[in-house]
């Protein structure tokens, strides 16, 4: 089903025809004038569903009750940490997200019984295949699933098909929650960010322009490591070095 | 080993900023914080008086021409006097804005400066967090990129918060927004004034 939903994306994106390079608004942003139209619809959809469900969850559910979704949606995102940890060779990641699940499958995540959440970072396929220096590819905006770029949409259709709770028979109860867990999911980021989200949305000059920034940033600072990142020089770091090494005018 | 010595030596003086920008730039944050957490005790939820207050701190403590100059890209040099003029004023007004709308926000959170960093010669980075003082909220990444240039008063130049940096993310905006109006400057003037008297 989640599958089928990736091949029409895929195959709505082969249609599409790409802007040329002195044209872009964005060199990474060859289809914008597809991806504009796509985000114009993302935003109806926002308006009409997601804000309004959004507004509402974050007004009728207590925290506590925010937080418990909250926890169980990390939680059940922690066997892709694993993999994936595994994947790029970090193993203590990897050890700390398998003790995370297991001590907190408990109360099927609900509730967070270690001491220091935080511990755990989150890793994706996207990142395992940034890793491996698989180019980044184009900017793809998606129906429904937001701002990607190619090699992250990649991901996270590898992410989603090797997700190993799917692989576990829980009964009708089980595969209701999973199913579950992707409106959940979506409607809890977007409570959960609800001003900054419209911010964009309604006091941009451009939200899609906006967006792509954002996207990008916040995809680069995913990447980079924690511990490294004192060392690592990030694309803004490079912006301002260009900047201030330019001659004065 | 006496030339390595002066290579780092020199590279010391001339690649980075020296110990004195970074103490700088450390205080002018700290400073700035403080009237910031003052201005948010007495806050009686007044737009007008928010916004002059507002107003102030940018005025006293960020790097105007800079930001102008910096957040309209290439566009900068091929745009005119009374472009460049209109420019500042708007993209003044639309930081302010923001800042404004955005200020019940800062409530509740304290400041620590963790790390501050030479990047190049020209600028520093003060690091820090945002810490939710009722402990509701996970700790927020936040670094103050401070203009340090010599001889002149350090000013800041950016915000990035969780590797977002405010400047960059204005910068291609407006670039998308140029480059859809066939490069035209006094377009991106007019689309951020219009913005501003909406939101406002």
């Amino acid at each position: 089903m989640r599958g089928g939903f990736f091949m029409l994306v895929f195959g709505m994106l082969a249609g599409c025809s790409s802007i040329p390079e002195t044209d872009r608004s964005d060199l990474r942003d060859p289809y914008e004038n597809n991806n504009r139209k796509i985000f114009a619809f993302n935003m109806g959809v926002d308006s009409y569903v997601l804000e309004p469900v959004a507004d509402g969850y974050r007004s009728n559910v207590p925290d506590s009750g925010r937080r418990a979704v909250d926890n169980h949606l990390d939680w059940a995102g922690l066997p892709s940490t694993v993999l994936n940890s595994t994947i790029q060779g970090d193993l203590e990641n990897a050890a700390l997200a398998t003790i995370h699940f297991a001590i907190n499958g408990l109360t099927f995540g609900f509730v967070d019984l270690t001491e220091d959440p935080g511990a755990v970072e989150k890793r994706d396929f996207g990142q395992t295949l940034a890793r491996a220096n698989v180019p980044e590819g184009d900017y793809l905006m998606v129906p429904l699933l937001g701002a990607n770029s190619g090699r992250n949409l990649a991901g996270r259709v590898v992410d989603t098909l090797t997700n190993p709770l799917s692989f576990f028979q829980a009964g009708n109860a089980g595969n209701t929650i999973r199913t579950a867990q992707i409106p959940a999911r979506t409607v809890a980021i977007r409570a959960n960010n609800f001003d900054t989200f419209n911010n964009i949305k309604y006091t941009s000059i451009d939200s899609y322009a906006r967006t792509r920034s954002l996207y990008y940033q916040m995809r680069e600072g995913e990447l980079r490591d924690r511990q490294d990142k004192v060392q690592v020089t990030s694309a803004t770091d490079d912006e301002f070095d260009a900047f201030f090494d330019e001659p004065a005018k | 080993m006496l030339a390595s010595a002066m290579m780092i030596w020199i590279g010391g003086q001339n690649g980075f900023a020296g110990t004195n920008q970074i103490d700088d730039a450390n205080k002018l944050v700290t400073q700035m914080m403080v009237e910031v957490e003052s201005i948010l005790a007495n806050d009686i939820n007044d737009d007008i008086a928010r916004r002059e207050n507002v107003s102030a701190l940018f005025d006293r403590y960020f790097d105007l021409p800079t930001i102008a100059k910096f957040s309209a890209g290439p566009y900068w040099r091929a745009a005119n006097a009374d472009q460049k003029t209109a420019y500042e004023l708007a993209i003044r007004d639309v930081i302010i804005g923001t800042v404004v709308r955005n200020f019940d926000q800062l409530s509740g959170l304290k400041f620590t400066a963790t790390d501050s960093q030479a990047k190049g010669t020209q600028l520093v980075l003060v690091s820090g967090t945002f810490t939710d003082i009722n402990q509701q909220q996970p700790p927020i990444m936040v670094g103050w990129r401070v203009v340090t240039a010599d001889n002149a008063s350090p000013r800041i130049l950016d915000v990035e918060i969780e590797n977002i940096s405010m400047l960059v993310t204005q910068k291609q905006e407006n670039i998308a927004i140029i480059r859809k109006n066939e490069g035209k400057f006094a377009a991106l003037i007019d689309a951020m004034k219009q913005r501003t008297q909406s939101n406002n």
